[in-house]
């Protein structure tokens, strides 16, 4: 029992102590709860720092613990942020961490606790949090100053892409205040009574003096704004690059991106660290870096580029070993030595890297191409053959070299222009003829074709042309001076060898030989059609005879043109077909081609002659057509004159279309299907050659409308102009059958009649006898007495006149001239005095007898007789019946006025008489108005005048009108 | 107006006293010497040149600075560039400031205009900014010297510059960039006004150099009467 009593006490001593250690531990503070926090701002970078120890660790080791932060804002409840901290402490070590906040700290009061844990799991029983830390507060607004307004973040420096948000205070409670961001007004939000957000994203670059945020305050207040500094983010390095040319200097490149300097931002440092000397060199520029190799024999490098600004860092590293980067430098000492027309030697230095070899490229260019390329070891000087080059031809030859230890990079290249010497020409030119004969011999013109470059190989000089008479042993050269590539020789009718070679300065081209035969022996040949594409002509012969040595095609590149452009093809003995193709074939235009077999003595023979259209096109104009033979139901069309060679395509036919108002077609003509056809009936003339045509089976007296138009093998001529062909009435054909033939019989009879008028006279019209020609007189006279006598009726003494009124409307005389007699006796009465005998008038020689014949018209009778009787002026001008026209009218008045007040002289007048009296009037016409025409003598007649009706009705000529107005004017007047 | 003896003896007096100065008076002894007139109009030319050359110097540079200073409503209340000598002065002032203080104004005005622009070309990033600005850096000092040779030719001594009053460009720790941009558009603002003053100026003192009776009477009040 004293044992059991002994272990129980043991016990209890032994449980005692653990009972006090666990209530001793559950009573204390945790041993991991932070102390002594403290709080500050950094504004530059928007941070609350956070300082704080944990001075009851139960072990003295370091320990890994878990810090839980937690930020408040404007008030503790109202959690911003909550994070954890991970970081090893040991007892008493103070620690820090940093938080950077959105929104500026200035603008809001921050509240700040923290916990801790255990993150070891060797001490699992302290593996639950510590209390809490008190909360820490942090408010800087009372410490900003008394202004009434603040705006956060001064001057901040963010990459471009950032979100940035301000904030401001606005102690004069001020509601209205406007906010711009270059000058454009952004949102803002409240936060708390006197502080205000607006919040901007993904800011971009603006410019290097940053982007100006302004607020627009109280008037009369210092402006408020601030300046956001958005940077271009700073770039990956590229392209790091190091090398050196004489194992001496490394030369390291990059490429360094965009400059990301700002005003208040210098632009991005680049440093260079090597790791294996541990040596470092800050870079002067932006893309590149000098570094002195070390003399210890460094053979590895491991370079690391470091670029640098206030918001990032970019690292590139880059390891080599130093012989694998040398790039020699430029070869020196290039030099061309014995150019010649085919082969050039050239020589170059290289500067030495130790002791080392080099390999070097060479290259030989022509006209921007590889010609040559090869490589070659060389030390220190080098040199190359280059060969097989064309004489007279531009070269550029070049080297370049590289390290032979080990190749890294070529060298730059140097190189020179050359240009190989002359040779002789390779080739004889290609010469052709043409030859037209003349009078006393031929006119030959030799053409020839430029030698190629590479035959040429050169420049040639001359052309050398040798004319050796074949059948009388002579022969003659000339030289024609290069470019000229034809000459003209004028030669005598007989057989000459022609041998023309080119020269230039190193020698003279094989000869090509022509020869002229004495009988050019021109055959007619029938020139045959070949159709062409645009690939060009395909022709084809018939060899003639076997030994040929060859054959020629010739042809005419512009055949309108007198120069011709004459062109020739030489073809091998055994080619009887090729194609001929130009660049200045044409649709439209015919080419003519003249195939010549050339034999063995030279001599070059036409063979046949071809004729074509690269392509056929539409005529390009309609035949002149000429109407003939034309009747009653028929017409001819005749097109004589049309060309058919100058044609844009072989003329295989023509059109002939015919309008009419018959719904049917004439026979020959057909009714067109298509619609573009000019007219409905049409008649196709198949043979080119036929060019008149009878149009038949017509309607008498009817209108047709024809036309006519060639056709190609491609389409019709232009649309023209129809003509317009009525065909005469039936009857009229008639009529002039028998109208003819009366004509003539009239005049036949006529004709008879004036040279039998003696005898019709005598036959219809005997002569009255004369009493004082009778016989019987004499015969009286003889035997009677003498005062018998036959009374003579000028002896007759008339007592009384007696007047004949004649009445009105007799058909002998107008109504007018009627008119005009009345009118007369009151205007007139010294008209009949002057045919009166008066007593006042003592040279009359007797009594005399007036008779009138009113047959004539005696308006102008009176003029005639009476003198001139002038128009007054004012006669009204519809009395001017012969007037058309007002105008005419008052010109004509005009003129008139003038004419009959002074200028019609009796001369003019009396022109419009023809005097019938049958004994011979006394006076001239020209005293006529003065003296009016008195007989010197009675007659039988009186006066008689006769003015032409068709005359007095004829339009005025210059000379006339004056006359034969008056006169008319003075009939008129008198009506 | 009556005039009394004591009047009409006390002008006698003064123009007698007058005559007796008259070939004393630099400007009436045009035996060869132009006088300053000429150098007068070069500096009124040039100041009218350099007003040009501004209006465009001052756009590229409000650009560089950007909105709202390139705005042309932009008018802030002058309360930042305190250090700037100010242009704008009372019209009666104006006028009654004599030929020398005026002058002094104006060279003490240029004197630190041109200070604070060297400044503002070293701050300017751009290459063709700080070429434009240098190029007006040295027109400025040409208007400087011609200023001075005015002075010179009336007999004026130059000012002396007081020991460290030299003005420097270096924003304070307070001074925010902000209202350093404030600070360059103050001082365009300004130069802009005193060469538009200094064209007012100069005209005048160009009038008043014209031989005539009024240029006398300036000789005459410039050597002290």
């Amino acid at each position: 029992m004293a044992l059991f009593a002994v272990l129980q006490t043991t016990f209890l001593l032994v449980l005692l102590p653990l009972g006090t250690y666990q209530r001793k531990v559950s009573s204390e503070p945790l041993p991991l709860t932070p102390e002594s926090l403290k709080v500050s701002i950094n504004s530059t970078c928007q941070c609350l720092n956070l300082q704080w120890s944990v001075h009851n660790l139960p072990y003295h080791q370091e320990l890994q613990i878990i810090v839980q932060i937690q930020i408040s804002r404007i008030k503790t409840s109202n959690v911003v942020w909550v994070g954890n901290y991970s970081t090893t402490v040991k007892r008493n070590q103070v620690l820090h961490w940093s938080w950077e906040s959105e929104l500026p700290l200035e603008c809001a009061t921050h509240f700040v606790r923290i916990r801790s844990v255990m993150d070891d799991a060797k001490f699992p029983e302290l593996k639950s949090w510590s209390k809490w830390s008190s909360w820490e507060e942090v408010d800087v607004q009372d410490s900003l100053g008394h202004d009434t307004f603040f705006l956060f973040p001064k001057d901040k420096l963010v990459e471009e892409g950032s979100n940035v948000t301000f904030c401001y205070i606005s102690r004069s409670n001020q509601n209205n205040i406007s906010c711009y961001l270059e000058g454009i007004q952004v949102h803002v939000e409240q936060l708390a009574p006197n502080v205000s957000t607006f919040h901007l994203s993904r800011v971009p670059f603006v410019r290097p003096k940053g982007t100006n945020i302004f607020c627009d305050v109280t008037q009369g207040e210092d402006p408020k704004g601030t300046i956001l500094y958005v940077s271009k983010v700073l770039e990956e390095l590229k392209d790091f690059s190091c090398e050196t040319r004489d194992l001496k200097t490394l030369n390291c490149t990059w490429d360094p991106g965009s400059d990301t300097a700002l005003e208040i931002q210098p632009s991005q440092s680049y440093t260079l660290f090597e790791s294996f000397s541990q040596k470092k060199k800050v870079c002067k520029h932006r893309n590149w870096c000098t570094w002195q190799v070390s003399q210890d024999s460094q053979e590895m490098y491991h370079f690391t580029l470091m670029a640098e600004n206030y918001l990032r860092k970019r690292t590139v590293h880059l390891v080599f070993k130093l012989t694998h980067r040398v790039r020699p430098m430029t070869p020196l000492n290039f030099f061309l030595e014995n150019i010649n027309s085919t082969n050039a030697t050239m020589t170059w230095k290289v500067h030495p890297i130790g002791n080392s070899t080099f390999l070097c490229q060479v290259e030989l260019h022509h006209d921007g191409q590889i010609i040559q390329q090869n490589k070659v070891f060389m030390e220190m000087n080098g040199k190359y053959l280059l060969s097989e080059m064309e004489p007279d031809t531009h070269y550029l030859a070049r080297v370049r070299c590289a390290y032979g230890n080990h190749f890294w990079k070529w060298s730059e290249w140097i190189g020179r222009k050359f240009t190989t010497l002359e040779a002789a020409p390779l080739a004889a030119l290609d010469v052709w003829r043409n030859v037209k004969s003349v009078p006393g011999g031929y006119n030959v013109t030799l053409f020839w074709k430029p030698l190629s470059k590479f035959h040429a190989n050169g420049k040639i000089r001359f052309y050398n042309i040798a004319v050796e008479n074949l059948d009388k042993p002579s022969q003659f050269n000339l030289s024609i001076l290069a470019p000229s590539n034809n000459t003209a020789l004028i030669l005598h009718k007989y057989s000459y060898q022609i041998r023309v070679t080119a020269s230039n300065s190193m020698g003279t081209s094989p000869a090509s030989v022509i020869v002229i035969s004495g009988d050019l022996g021109d055959k007619d040949i029938e020139e045959e059609r070949v159709k062409g594409t645009e690939d060009g002509f395909s022709l084809s012969w018939k060899p003639q005879s076997g030994d040929a040595i060859g054959y020629v095609v010739e042809w005419c590149d512009h055949p309108q043109d007198p120069l011709c452009g004459l062109q020739w093809k030489k073809l091998g003995p055994n080619t009887t077909s090729t194609v001929i193709t130009s660049d200045a074939f044409r649709p439209g235009v015919r080419y003519n081609f003249r195939i010549y077999e050339v034999s063995t003595k030279w001599i070059a023979s036409l063979l046949e002659k071809k004729t074509g259209y690269s392509q056929e096109l539409a005529p390009s104009d309609n035949p002149k057509v000429a109407m003939g033979s034309l009747t009653s139901h028929s017409f001819t069309l005749s097109w004589k004159d049309y060309s058919t060679e100058s044609q844009p395509g072989f003329i295989r036919g023509y059109y002939v279309y015919l309008k009419s108002r018959m719904e049917q077609c004439t026979s020959g003509f057909e009714r067109t299907v298509l619609s573009d056809a000019p007219a409905n009936c049409e008649h196709k003339i198949d043979n080119p050659e036929q060019k008149t045509f009878t149009v038949e089976n017509l309607q008498p007296a009817s209108s047709y409308e024809v036309f006519v138009t060639p056709y190609t093998s491609t389409s019709k001529g232009p649309n023209g102009t129809f003509t317009k062909v009525t065909t005469p009435d039936e009857y009229t054909h008639m009529l002039i059958r028998i109208i003819l033939p009366m004509i003539l019989c009239i005049l036949f009879i006529t004709i008879v009649c004036y040279f039998k008028i003696q005898w019709m006279k005598e036959k219809c019209y005997p002569d009255i006898p004369d009493p004082y020609k009778s016989s019987v007189l004499s015969l009286i006279k003889s035997k009677e007495n003498t005062h018998l006598t036959i009374m003579n009726l000028k002896d007759c003494i008339p007592d009384a006149i007696e007047v004949v009124n004649k009445p009105e409307g007799s058909k002998t005389q107008p109504l007018g001239i009627g008119k005009s007699l009345t009118e007369t006796e009151f205007t007139k009465p010294a008209t009949y005095l002057y045919l009166l005998p008066t007593e006042e008038n003592p040279s009359d020689p007797g009594p005399c007898v007036c008779f009138e014949n009113f047959t004539y018209n005696q308006a102008a009778s009176d003029l005639g007789s009476c003198g001139h009787i002038p128009v007054p002026p004012d006669a009204p001008p519809s009395q001017l019946g012969l007037l058309n026209s007002p105008e005419n009218l008052l010109k004509t008045l005009e003129k008139d006025y003038t004419n009959t007040l002074g200028e019609i002289s009796a001369g003019e007048t009396s022109l419009n008489y023809v005097s019938q009296l049958a004994s011979p009037m006394p006076g001239d016409k020209d005293s006529l108005p003065t003296d009016p025409p008195v007989p010197a003598q009675c007659s039988e007649y009186k006066m008689q005048m006769a003015v032409p009706l068709g005359r007095a009705s004829s339009p005025p000529s210059e000379d006339s009108s004056l006359s034969s107005i008056a006169l008319l004017d003075q009939g008129e007047h008198y009506r | 107006m009556d005039l009394r003896a004591g009047d009409s003896w006390g002008l006698l007096a003064c123009l007698c006293t007058v005559l007796w100065h008259l070939p004393a008076v630099p400007a009436l002894n045009r035996t060869g010497d132009p006088g300053p007139g000429p150098s007068i109009q070069k500096t009124y030319d040039l100041t009218r040149y350099l007003e040009h050359q501004l209006r465009s110097l001052a756009g590229t540079y409000l650009n560089y600075l950007g909105p709202p200073f390139n705005e042309p409503d932009f008018n802030p209340p002058r309360l930042g560039a305190e250090t700037l000598p100010r242009a704008t002065v009372d019209p009666d002032v104006w006028r009654s400031l004599n030929d020398k203080l005026r002058l002094t104004q104006n060279y003490e005005a240029y004197s630190h205009l041109l200070c604070y622009l060297r400044g503002l070309n070293r701050q300017a990033a751009t290459a063709e900014l700080r070429r434009s600005l240098a190029h007006f850096c040295t027109s400025l000092q040409g208007l400087l010297g011609s200023i001075a040779g005015v002075m010179a030719a009336l007999g004026y001594p130059l000012p002396q510059p007081l020991p460290g009053t030299e003005p420097t460009w270096a924003p304070g720790p307070a001074h925010s960039n902000f209202l350093q941009k404030m600070d360059d558009f103050w001082l365009l603002k300004e130069l802009q006004t005193w060469l538009w003053r200094s064209a007012k100026d100069f005209n005048r003192l160009k009038k008043k150099m014209q031989p005539s009776a009024a240029a006398v009477t300036l000789r005459l009040e410039a050597h002290g009467f």
